[in-house]
């Protein structure tokens, strides 16, 4: 059996810098925001549904963001990374989806999972792994959630989401601590069962 | 698990990261993209067609100010070129005027 081959990514595209694709699209070329879009997708869908919990709403939230940072690309400082621009962007969209929201809408939890109940297979557990740290997510301020996903998962500095989050370096430190505090018991956890 | 916990840690803990990316881990990324991108379009035509309709209000509103800037050009034109064109025509069908130009002009080519 074979698998079709996925298309290859032009290698021109993968060497185009975010400046680069920015300034494409300022020039009203809509490919190259399509480019950008692929190359952060997956980082402002995570922060969205880190802050949001359902993998609905936080693709609204992604898609707002990512449309209010086309529409507002004049506003970006070239002179500066895009990452964090945009992770602002998302942050904003996210916290104000959240705050409009009334319900939330979280799946229940497996009791037997939540107790660390033994399942079945690895795929399993995983999956219960992947349930109780969103949940723990949720029980975080939502700022320690932004703090920790853009730190340990998308790989910006303090010094970056000090910048997406307008707060102070040190205080970005704090919440990463804080929130590495809350879920890495988890992960503990699931290790053992490992 | 690597690394210690504590608040000067400043290096990303790799596997508190990658459970998290899985616990994130988003849907289908082609269809969001797609998506996003659909949107995108819409957007964009919807603002051309607001480009286009502040241009159209523009327009009508400058070609109702043209029409009756003309209307009033109009009504006005026929008076004001009559009004000028009186004095030369009482000036050349007035036999004294006329008369006397001519002696002027007699006069001066005499005079030479």
């Amino acid at each position: 059996m074979t698998c079709d081959p996925q298309p290859p990514v032009p290698a021109a595209r993968i060497a185009e810098t975010d400046g680069q694709l920015v300034a494409r699209t300022l020039g009203g070329d809509r490919a190259a925001f399509g480019f950008l879009v692929e190359r952060y997708a997956a980082s402002v869908r995570r922060v969205a549904l880190a802050v949001l919990g359902d993998p609905d709403d936080a693709d609204d939230a992604a898609q707002d963001a990512l449309l209010a940072a086309l529409t507002n690309l004049r506003q970006y400082d070239a002179a500066r990374p895009f990452g964090p621009w945009l992770m602002r962007v998302v942050a904003n969209a996210a916290t104000d989806r959240r705050r409009r929201r009334r319900v939330r809408h979280t799946e229940p939890l497996d009791p037997r999972l939540a107790a660390g109940g033994v399942a079945p297979d690895a795929e399993t557990q995983r999956r219960a792994l992947g349930q109780r740290l969103r949940e723990a997510l949720a029980q975080l301020p939502e700022r320690r959630r932004i703090a920790v996903v853009l730190f340990d998962v998308e790989g910006y500095s303090h010094a970056e989401i000090a910048h997406v989050l307008g707060i102070p370096e040190g205080t970005v430190r704090s919440e990463v601590f804080h929130a590495r505090r809350a879920l890495r018991p988890l992960l503990q956890d699931w290790k053992e069962h490992e | 698990m690597t690394q210690d916990n504590t608040p000067f840690d400043h290096r990303p803990d790799p596997v508190l990261g990658s459970a998290l990316r899985q616990a994130l881990a988003p849907g289908d990324e082609s269809a969001f993209v797609a998506a996003l991108m659909g949107s995108a379009e819409r957007a964009g035509a919807a603002s051309w067609d607001a480009v286009l309709a502040r241009w159209a209000r523009v327009g009508v509103a400058a070609a109702v100010i043209v029409v009756l800037v003309a209307g009033y050009v109009m009504r006005r034109s026929p008076a004001t070129a009559a009004s000028r064109l009186a004095p030369v025509a009482d000036a050349l069908l007035t036999p004294a005027a006329q008369g006397a130009e001519l002696d002027v002009v007699l006069t001066s080519v005499m005079d030479d």
